[in-house]
């Protein structure tokens, strides 16, 4: 049987959560509101991946060690020329409804054919649309376009308030 | 040319006569309306700010999304009201109507200043009390209408809850009537001279008022009807559309009801006017709904500061100390009484 607080303790106990609940009226808020602040993203950030083509030796590794079956080889060009020889490359593509940008393919890759670009806030219009096949992923990430040239903050610990953004350059 | 003059000043004498003017202009329908659509995005806002975001901020941005309740009204207004197949349609359909009705029609025995009200009567403080308590019962009948588990075990906590606040809340009314002498809310707002408020003569039963005005309008910590994380929406669940708009203000009105009965009876009332306002007819009646808008802003902060209480917690609070607490509060009425305090 535990003791219960007496009334009393009680009716003080509540009239602090209620100056709590004042006291945070009046703290400044924490919110970035996004088209119009975006957060400056820092180096070695992962967001999404640029593929070149023309140093990829078509290993595979990517697609291998990808944990979240993302990453996927696909043939490409074609079977029979007119040399009767084949001219068939395996070369990978990306599917960013799987993908969960832990970077592994970007760390395996053995020429560096794939990086890191500071792109995360696509919208697609439609779930084929995050498909990248080797044609599109060769072309990069998607351009993220404003309204109107956001304003760059960065996060920053403040050791009373918690997560601060401050203005970056 | 003359006659149309003479039909609209008709027209104007009908609409600011007081038995017309008070249940659909102020403090009836318009203001009603007026009022949630303040108050909902109120409460959110400082719920947010609470919570150190923004809330609404995006439609009407120059005021920090202050219209953003009239968009939300017309969603309600276009959605498609979705009567389910097994529901029993007639009480289905009716309930919510019903509900805001009952919530809003005990403003007509409010009365707004001295001179001007719908109807005098010597029990109108009881008539505008009596008239609330149809809410619960229809609650109830809507929850049972909907023939679904969630909405049957909200209207159920609504009828367990309504037995724990109804009768403390006419207890402590009723120790303000017995303090002031009388059940007219004219005379009660006449007899509290200067300083004599009701909140500063009767402490316990101002306290415990706004307890139970909160308790019954499910209001947070008190939101066990309609507990979203538990019950879905409880007895309103299968609402849709402006069926379910009209659930959701009813509860609002409630308390703008409660809080317009609670500044006329411990705040005050229309006193005191400004000197320099005498002259102006509207003055008593911007006087009441500002006190009660303050009290309703302060009943909607509670849902930044506190979780949900339980059912059964919230019930032994009913019982246990609210009761106790108005029972003493009429001790307290009879006591000043005795001592001269109030004639």
């Amino acid at each position: 049987m535990t003791e219960r607080p007496s009334s009393a303790i009680k009716l003080f106990d509540h009239l602090r959560a209620i100056g709590t609940g004042i006291k945070y009226l009046f703290l400044p808020r924490m919110t970035v509101r996004y088209p119009e602040e975006v957060m400056k993203l820092p180096d070695g950030y992962r967001g999404m991946i640029k593929y070149h083509k023309e140093i990829c030796i078509s290993c595979g590794l990517c697609a291998q060690i990808c944990p979240a079956n993302a990453m996927k080889m696909y043939l490409e060009g074609e079977s029979q020329t007119s040399e009767g020889k084949a001219k068939v490359k395996r070369r990978p593509g990306i599917n960013y409804t799987r993908c969960i940008f832990c970077g592994f393919c970007v760390d395996i890759c053995p020429t560096g054919a794939l990086e890191h670009v500071g792109i995360h806030d696509v919208a697609f219009d439609s779930f084929e649309a995050q498909l990248f096949k080797p044609k599109d992923f060769e072309k990069g990430p998607p351009v993220v376009e404003y309204e109107r040239p956001p304003k760059l903050v960065r996060s920053k610990m403040d050791l009373r308030r918690g997560i601060i953004y401050e203005p970056a350059d | 040319m003359m006659n149309l003059m003479d039909l609209l000043k008709w027209i104007i004498n009908l609409v600011f006569s007081p038995w017309l003017f008070v249940p659909l202009i102020f403090p009836g329908l318009v203001t009603v309306f007026i009022v949630i659509l303040f108050i909902i995005w109120f409460e959110r806002k400082l719920a947010a700010k609470v919570q150190l975001r923004y809330g609404p901020l995006y439609v009407l941005k120059q005021l920090g999304g202050a219209i953003q309740l009239v968009a939300d009204l017309l969603r309600y207004l276009f959605a498609e009201p979705i009567i389910p197949e097994s529901a029993d349609k007639l009480a289905f359909m009716l309930g919510p109507i019903f509900l805001f009705a009952a919530s809003y029609i005990p403003t007509v025995a409010i009365p707004v200043s001295k001179s001007f009200y719908a109807f005098r009567s010597d029990i109108s403080l009881l008539i505008s009390l009596g008239l609330l308590t149809f809410g619960p019962a229809i609650t109830l009948i809507t929850g049972w209408a909907s023939n679904d588990k969630f909405s049957l075990i909200g209207g159920l906590r609504e009828g367990y809850l309504t037995m724990a606040y109804e009768i403390p809340l006419f207890i402590s009314a009723l120790s303000m009537a017995a303090l002031y002498g009388t059940m007219d809310l004219i005379e009660i707002v006449e007899s509290q001279v200067g300083w004599k408020w009701g909140l500063f003569l009767n402490p316990i039963a101002a306290i415990t008022f706004l307890i139970l005005a909160l308790m019954s309008t499910s209001r947070f910590p008190f939101e066990i009807v309609e507990a979203e994380s538990e019950i879905v929406m409880g007895p309103f669940t299968e609402y849709s559309g402006i069926l379910y708009g009209l659930t959701m203000g009813a509860s609002y009105v409630k308390f703008y009801v409660l809080c317009l009965l609670f500044s006329i009876m411990f705040l005050g009332g229309w006193k005191p006017v400004p000197k320099f306002l005498s002259w102006s007819p509207i003055a008593p009646g911007v006087i009441l709904l500002l006190k009660s808008l303050a009290i309703m802003v302060l009943g909607v902060f509670m849902r930044a500061v506190y979780p949900r209480y339980r059912i059964d917690q919230a019930l032994r609070m009913g019982w246990h100390i609210i009761l106790p607490m108005s029972i003493g509060s009429v001790f307290l009425s009879l006591g000043l009484l005795l001592w001269g305090v109030v004639s």
